[in-house]
């Protein structure tokens, strides 16, 4: 992980120039704000953004990944580097594992058991016990990822009740809704459920390996990337439910964060920036690792988490999906 | 910081073998996080900023710092010690140009940061040596396996830290 570089986070809409060799930000109201390029791992745009093709040139010389998403909160996309960091072999590795149907699916299997297992721990309840240990009996028997999907989606199912009841009431789900999302609850963890892709993909773009080849999604789920989806699944627990409840208990969203319409809402600019500046706090909340000995940040342990397929895939080591351990 | 293709030994090659096998093998399969470390950028803005009147030579699977009259190999490090692995990357470089017929009279690594440097000598000693450590990294490179992570102490400020001891 860089050890300088940070995300930079751009809530609001604005330019971003070449100064130099240097990224200059101007917005609307304020005076231009100067970023020395090699402070800068990515970027992530919440709003519009305009770049021209000297600044798109310097980006990609610096290998920076700028994330765009759109006003509901989807993911829009992203400008890429070129890959430098891709290896023939490390790929070759990666497209034998996932294409060896044992091993892919007992990658997916775990992926499914230890997100239904991270979502518990997020959720701090007994409620969801009774659906856990269904899941676990369920799984062996599943033999594609479809049907693991479809395991997944009703332990889901169950766990956005339990959610529901831990909420205020304008603030509950009433059942999941994506693109767009129906309600505040929705719209919110849409939101962050995109931050946390992003991330899981810039993490992967450090590592030589495809983001696109995975265990668990469809190949094309809405184009895209597989691996970059299946990793991020244990992660989004950690962030999404946890922080949604943690708003409505603090009272740090209000309905007025919220741009409301029948079955639509999205977070309105001020929320937008609410939601991003605690997710940058909640990113750089660090925990001990006792292997590593030494305090890491939740970022750095999505990089952890690539870093694990890369192991997988030069040296064969078995795959074990993030659980927190605190 | 020497860069180099696949089909060769290079410079790094030489100082991973000497640091860490493993570092070496995972390495030559691709996986390369140090560009993401502090250390080595510090290492390249050294190198671009002292002796700059002096060119690279680009071999290909090497790049040595610079070559003056006499064929006197030249090599500038961001550390403040002087270490075998600095040595041995010298004694790399010298083979290799020797290979190309150049008669090589010894080698030098600069240590700007401290104002010192150290003389690498070429002789059939040096050239044996040399040949010996070329060897033993092919063969770290065409293993099938890494070898076992060094005791943690020694993998302070590696770039590949977080690769070997990531896992819980």
């Amino acid at each position: 992980m860089t050890a300088a570089a940070r995300t930079y986070w751009l809530t609001e809409p604005c330019r971003i120039r070449r100064e130099d060799n240097s990224i200059r930000i101007e917005r609307p109201d304020q005076t231009p704000i100067r970023i020395p390029i090699t402070d800068i791992r990515d970027l992530v745009a919440f709003d519009h953004v305009d770049v021209n093709t000297s600044v798109v040139s310097l980006l990609n010389r610096h290998d920076i990944t700028v994330h765009l998403l759109d006003h509901y909160g989807n993911y829009a996309g992203s400008f890429t580097p070129h890959e430098g960091m891709s290896s023939a072999l490390a790929l070759r590795r990666q497209v034998e594992v996932t294409s060896d149907t044992h091993l892919r699916l007992t990658a997916a299997r775990d992926i499914v058991a230890t997100t239904a297992a991270n979502v518990k721990w997020a959720l701090d309840t007994d409620l969801l016990d009774a659906p856990l240990k269904r899941l676990t009996e369920d799984l062996p028997t599943a033999g594609d990822s479809n049907a693991l999907m479809g395991i997944e989606g009703n332990f889901r199912r169950s766990s956005w009740e339990v959610l529901d009841t831990m909420l205020p009431p304008w603030l509950r789900l009433n059942g999941r809704t994506r693109r767009p999302p129906s309600n505040a609850g929705n719209a919110f963890i849409s939101y962050v459920n995109t931050i946390v892709y992003a991330r899981m993909l810039t993490a992967l773009r450090c590592t030589p390996l495809h983001p696109a080849i995975g265990f668990l999604h469809a190949d094309t789920d809405r184009r895209r990337n597989t691996l970059a989806l299946d990793l991020a699944e244990p992660f989004k627990p950690l962030f999404a439910e946890r922080l949604l409840r943690r708003a409505a208990a603090q009272k740090t969203l209000r309905q007025s964060d919220f741009e409301s319409d029948v079955a639509r809402a999205s977070l309105s600019k001020g929320g937008r920036k609410k939601v991003a500046e605690m997710l940058r706090a909640e990113l750089a909340s660090t925990v001990y690792h006792r292997s590593l000995k030494r305090k890491v940040s939740y970022e750095e342990l999505i990089h952890l988490e690539a870093l694990k397929i890369v192991r997988l895939c030069l040296e064969g080591t078995s795959y074990k999906p993030f659980r927190p351990w605190w | 910081m020497t860069e180099e293709t696949d089909n060769g030994i290079g410079g790094v090659h030489i100082k991973y073998l000497l640091h860490c096998p493993r570092q070496l093998w995972l390495y030559s399969r691709g996986y390369r996080p140090e560009q993401n470390n502090s250390s080595v950028a510090f290492g390249e803005a050294l190198d671009a900023t002292t002796y700059t009147r002096r060119r690279d030579i680009d071999l290909g699977e090497a790049k040595i710092d610079w070559v003056t009259t006499g064929a006197v190999v030249h090599e500038t490090k961001s550390s403040r010690t002087p270490s075998p692995q600095h040595e041995a990357q010298v004694r790399h470089y010298c083979l290799l140009l020797a290979r190309l017929g150049v008669n090589i009279a010894r080698g030098v690594v600069h240590y700007p940061l401290v104002r010192r440097t150290t003389e690498v000598a070429w002789d059939a000693f040096a050239r044996a040596e040399a040949e010996k450590t070329e060897q033993a990294a092919k063969d770290v490179i065409a293993a099938d396996q890494p070898a076992p992570r060094l005791p943690r102490s020694r993998c302070r400020g590696c770039s590949y830290r977080d690769y070997c001891w990531g896992d819980l």
